[in-house]
């Protein structure tokens, strides 16, 4: 039996063999099995909570902000950039010795170690795991701190090599043309938020996400993986202005000269391409730093080529004029006749500063006369002239992309007082801005079109690709004809009128002086001590390539008239500008040193509308004074003048000496008060006071 | 039954014991498959390395090109507050440039002569028909030591006076006329 048994053994060694194998599998398939099952447990099971516990242990969150769009110019040289800078923040709750990590940071920061003990202090007991030591440092001062603070024992990866400090990755906007167009690049804040200028109206374009990034990091806290921050958010794009680095300098340059000499309260200055409605330069002074803008008046910042409304004075006298050539009532070489050098327009004196009995509306142009341009405004009627200053842009905002744009204050004619027609034609009882008055000009150098201006060339993206860019819309307001003829005036103006010291080297220059009393918010009423002087100019006159204006506020120097003070600053900067525009000279004028004798003065006609309150006024009121004026007019004060070719179906108007075609009539001559009696040899201060003078016993 | 038995004396050859035999072969395909798999793990673990070691290096690089554009940028900045027009002029003003003014503009004539004029002395550049009978008429040679300085022509020379002395009294006009405004 024993044998047989063994026998039986031998017999199955395969069976032996097969069945151990069998059961080893099993094992395996067990252990397997088992294993399987646990991870089918951690992973389906756990998964979540394993997987935040494996995230938590290697990877770091990160956040950073794309770096803000890069603002050129037209040639493309950055305006306003961003870089990369480091912040140096604090986790308190990794720092075990507060006070000497405080003492060692402020060693190596320069500052009083109190504050940023106070601060550590603070957010340690509040549990606070962030506290910012110092920002927005450049890459020596980081290379400094991070060898000053370097501890050898600590095992830390990231610099600096210090418990519980960091370094946050931010950006600093920097503006390396530092006071270079500053009112139109503007500022942004510390939170890289655009505060001003192009920087706030393409905040959207311009402005870095911040990005949510992980690294992953091994056990000695070095990066081995992390996630591709490029494809999360588009990024931001580029603003290329239509304003040149160059023109704008050489515009500031003469500007600041032109504000110094003349002890101008602040001045500004436009330049524009007429043809594209691009601005080449646009200058204000005083100016501000946006690199150190905090040190700075808030006054500084503010765009007043844009957003101030002013009188423009006589310089308004381009509507008028070219909407009379427009309905074709005159015509640039017409004579017009004078009685007299004053006219009344519903009780109201205007005056003016020649004594000629008749001369051309050309030369009326050149001297500014304002008898002429009221009665060619009275001949055009209030509804015609109204629509001609609306379809020259004012009353609204030009469209520019800056923000604050002032619309300009224009009233529709059912307010208008009795003068009001009359105020208006020599640009009182309106308010513009610079920029408004420089597109009415550039409609007229650009043959009657007005093209909107604009500040932004293209909005490109990160690639170089064009985002979008502006299309000019031009809109043609007078005729070819009328502009050349308005043209034509305007260079009577700089040739023989008052803007002498408008010509220029090599060029020839056509342009309008304006000189009117600012308007005082306090008494409402215009201040004859304080003046607004300007000249808006065009050059080369026959095809105008550029349109300047500039404008001072209180020029408090001997000289005031805009003739005087604005004009060489307008040939300061276009002799400048038009041979680097590559203008062709088209003249070889040599400027020649005028005399006070030589220039027309144009402050000695400076009368003022009696109501020149529009800047204070509401419109009910305004309101009332119309309809009072209304009633004098039917009380039956005579019209006595008809000095063009359609009836003024305005207000009343009298002249002291009726013209030549209204002798006939046989009205009445108003005897001629002396206040009104203005001549060459009376000094201006003396003018000025006896005008204001009837002023007030006209308000009585 | 009938068992049948080998004798135990004779040698069967012929036989193979197949108990032998197949422990080996499943031997072998363990070891040949748990090498596969040690292999495996290898791999996979140097794989695993290798990987973050990749990974290391290519967030190094990261960083890397993450600085140089920066650094870029701070250059391209760097030059433009360089070649910003108060830069430029404060450069000049320490080599000894001076802001031009009337006074000190020299006006190169064509003839090589220079001189310091004014801008508003418009005889050395206004009246080009002046230069030519200037060059025409070139001084004769004198046996004068002293005179070997470039002669000047008379003509324009005496225009310039006149201009000069014009300028003088036009000046005087002005200066008059702006006391009596005062």
């Amino acid at each position: 039996m024993r044998r047989q048994a063994k026998k039986t053994k031998k017999k199955n060694p395969m069976q032996t063999a097969f069945t151990r194998f069998m059961l080893i599998v099993a094992f395996f398939i067990l252990w397997i099995g088992g294993i399987g099952v646990r991870l089918v447990h951690l992973q389906i099971n756990q998964h979540e909570a394993l997987r935040d516990k494996a995230l938590n242990q290697r990877r770091d969150q990160i956040k950073s902000k794309q770096l803000r769009g890069t603002i050129y110019d037209r040639n493309n040289r950055p305006l306003a950039m961003s870089v990369k800078v480091k912040s140096l923040y604090a986790d308190p709750r990794e720092i075990e010795d507060v006070e000497a990590a405080a003492k060692q940071v402020a060693g190596v920061l320069k500052v009083k170690p109190n504050e940023i003990l106070k601060n550590l202090k603070e957010a340690k007991e509040h549990g606070k795991r962030f506290v910012w030591l110092a920002r927005k440092l450049d890459e020596n001062a980081v290379d400094k701190i991070n060898e000053e603070l370097e501890d050898r024992n600590l095992r830390k990866f990231d610099l600096p090599r210090s418990p519980g400090l960091y370094w946050r990755e931010e950006q600093k906007r920097s503006y390396p043309y530092q006071t270079l167009a500053a009112q139109i690049i503007g500022f942004s804040n510390a939170d890289d938020i655009g505060s001003a200028g192009i920087e706030q109206s393409q905040e959207s374009n311009l402005h870095g996400a911040v990005i949510k990034g992980w690294q992953d990091r091994d056990r000695h806290g070095r990066v081995y993986d992390e996630s591709d921050e490029t494809e999360e958010r588009e990024p931001p794009k580029d603003v290329v202005l239509t304003v040149s680095h160059s023109i704008q300098y050489k515009v500031e340059q003469a500007l600041a000269a032109g504000v110094k000499s003349s002890n101008s309260k602040s001045g500004m200055a436009v330049v524009l391409d007429p043809k594209t409605g691009e601005i080449l330069a646009l200058a204000n002074y005083p100016t501000f730093d946006p690199n150190r803008y905090t040190e700075f008046s808030v006054e500084n910042y503010v765009n007043r080529a844009i957003h101030d409304n002013y009188s423009p004075g006589s310089i308004f006298k381009i509507v008028t004029y070219s909407g009379a050539v427009n309905e074709n009532l005159i015509n640039a070489d017409a004579e017009i006749h004078f009685a007299s050098k004053t006219i009344d327009v519903a009780g109201h004196r205007f005056s003016d500063h020649h004594s000629r009995s008749s001369m051309s509306y050309k030369d009326a142009m050149a001297v500014s006369s304002n008898v002429s341009a009221i009665r060619t405004a009275l001949g055009l009627g209030k509804e015609k002239f109204f629509e001609y200053v609306q379809k020259f842009g004012f009353g609204k905002p030009t469209g520019i992309e800056l923000p604050a744009e002032a619309n300009g204050i224009v009233r529709p004619p059912r307010v208008w007082q009795g003068d009001s027609l009359a105020s208006m034609s020599i640009g009182y009882e309106i308010g513009v801005s610079a920029l408004q008055m420089a597109s009415a000009f550039a409609t007229i150098a650009n043959d009657g079109v007005r093209v909107q201006p604009r500040i932004i060339k293209e909005i490109r993206q990160a690639d170089g690709t064009v985002f979008s860019a502006t299309e000019p819309q031009p809109t043609q307001v007078v005729t070819a004809e009328t502009a050349r003829d308005v043209r034509s005036m305007l260079r009577q103006v700089v040739v023989a009128g008052t803007g002498k010291r408008a010509q220029l080297n090599g060029y020839t220059s056509a342009g309008k002086t304006g000189t009117a009393w600012k308007f005082n918010a306090k008494t409402k009423r215009v201040d004859s001590s304080k003046y607004v002087s300007s000249f808006i100019g065009m050059a080369p006159a026959d095809n105008p390539s550029v349109v300047i204006a500039v404008v001072m506020d209180e020029p408090r120097g001997g000289a005031r008239d805009g003739g005087q003070v604005s004009a060489p600053v307008f040939r300061e900067i276009a002799e400048q500008i038009l041979p680097e525009m590559n203008i062709i000279p088209d003249s070889n004028i040599q400027q020649e040193t005028l005399t006070a004798e030589q220039i027309p003065s144009e402050t000695e006609s400076l009368v003022p509308p009696v109501n020149e309150n529009i800047l204070g006024w509401s419109e009910a009121e305004n309101q009332v004074a119309g309809e009072q004026n209304s009633a004098n007019q039917t009380a039956g004060t005579a019209q006595t003048v008809q000095p063009v070719k359609e009836a003024n179906n305005g207000a009343p108007l009298k002249e002291n000496k009726a013209p030549v075609e209204s002798d006939k009539k046989g009205v009445k001559e108003k005897p001629k008060p002396k206040a009104t009696a203005q001549t060459s040899e009376k000094p201006k201060a003396e003018t000025k006071n006896k005008s204001s003078g009837e002023r007030a016993k006209q308000k009585t | 039954m009938r068992k049948r038995t080998l004798p135990q004396n004779k040698s069967n050859k012929r036989h193979k014991r197949e108990s032998n035999s197949i422990p080996w072969r499943y031997g072998l395909m363990t070891l040949f498959f748990g090498l596969i798999l040690v292999v495996g793990f290898f791999l996979a673990a140097r794989q695993h390395f290798s990987s973050i070691e990749f990974g290391m290096k290519n967030s190094k690089l990261r960083r890397q090109i993450d600085e140089l554009e920066s650094e870029k940028r701070r250059l391209i900045l760097e030059k433009e507050i360089a070649l910003s027009p108060s830069e430029i002029k404060k450069a000049a003003k320490k080599i000894g440039l001076t802001t031009m003014t009337a006074s000190n503009i020299e006006v190169y004539r064509n003839n090589g002569q220079s001189g310091v004029k004014s801008p508003t002395d418009k005889n050395a550049a206004t009246k080009p028909s002046e230069k030519p009978e200037a060059e025409t008429k070139p001084a004769q040679p004198s046996a004068n030591k002293a005179d070997d300085k470039p002669a000047k022509p008379d003509k324009p020379a005496k225009t310039e006076k006149k201009a000069s002395d014009a300028k003088k009294t036009s000046d005087q006009k002005e200066k008059t006329q702006a006391k009596t405004v005062k």
